[in-house]
């Protein structure tokens, strides 16, 4: 049983890394500033959030994963809220969208 | 190398592109967003570092470093958008 779960814990970590590499690819890939931010807002925190269970999964359910949790839900609350500090001070500071080339 | 080792060296791997992203970003807020990316994978690489010695402390070490990452990034971004007059 324990095989059973290390396994799957596994493949969905690696699911996890999968989308943090695409994470990282989509800012290189985007030119503007706008279409960057929306991959780290969005795809790096899917990433993260398949990690952490991947490793709760992995874990069983003890001590130690409680913290995890933890530190999946703040994550879960901080990232968008600071993605959206700075985009929000881009948008003040008159950084406007520009046509992709 | 198990498992584990191999998944930390791989997000060390990356989140070294989220510091190329830093380097060489045009505004300072692709700066800013750069350094977000970084500070993900830094937690994400405390937690996997946490399970590998297998203590309990580095997760703790991870929620700080996630707590003080999101304060830094609010205040840079008070500081630009009103021109350095907090």
């Amino acid at each position: 049983m324990t095989q059973a779960m290390e396994w799957i814990g596994n493949i969905v970590i690696i699911i996890g890394l999968i989308f943090m590499a695409l994470g990282v690819f989509g800012i290189f890939r985007f030119r503007d500033y706008f279409s960057r931010i929306l991959i780290t807002a969005k795809v790096d925190t899917v990433g993260f959030i398949t990690i952490m269970l991947g490793l709760i999964i992995k874990h069983g359910f003890d001590f130690f994963s409680g913290k995890i949790i933890l530190v999946l839900a703040l994550y879960i609350i901080t990232n968008p809220i600071a993605t959206h500090a700075i985009t929000r001070s881009a948008h003040i500071s008159g950084y406007r969208i520009k046509k992709e080339r | 190398m198990d498992f584990d080792s191999i998944v930390l060296t791989i997000i060390a791997g990356l989140s070294v592109f989220g510091l190329v992203r830093v380097l060489d970003g045009p505004t300072v807020w692709d700066r800013m967003l750069g350094f977000a990316l970084f500070s993900s994978k830094v937690i994400v690489a405390a937690v996997f570092i946490g399970i590998i010695i297998n203590r309990t402390y580095m997760i703790d070490v991870a929620l700080i470093y996630g707590v003080l990452g999101f304060i830094g990034t609010i205040m840079i971004a008070r500081f630009v958008e009103r021109k350095g007059d907090v």
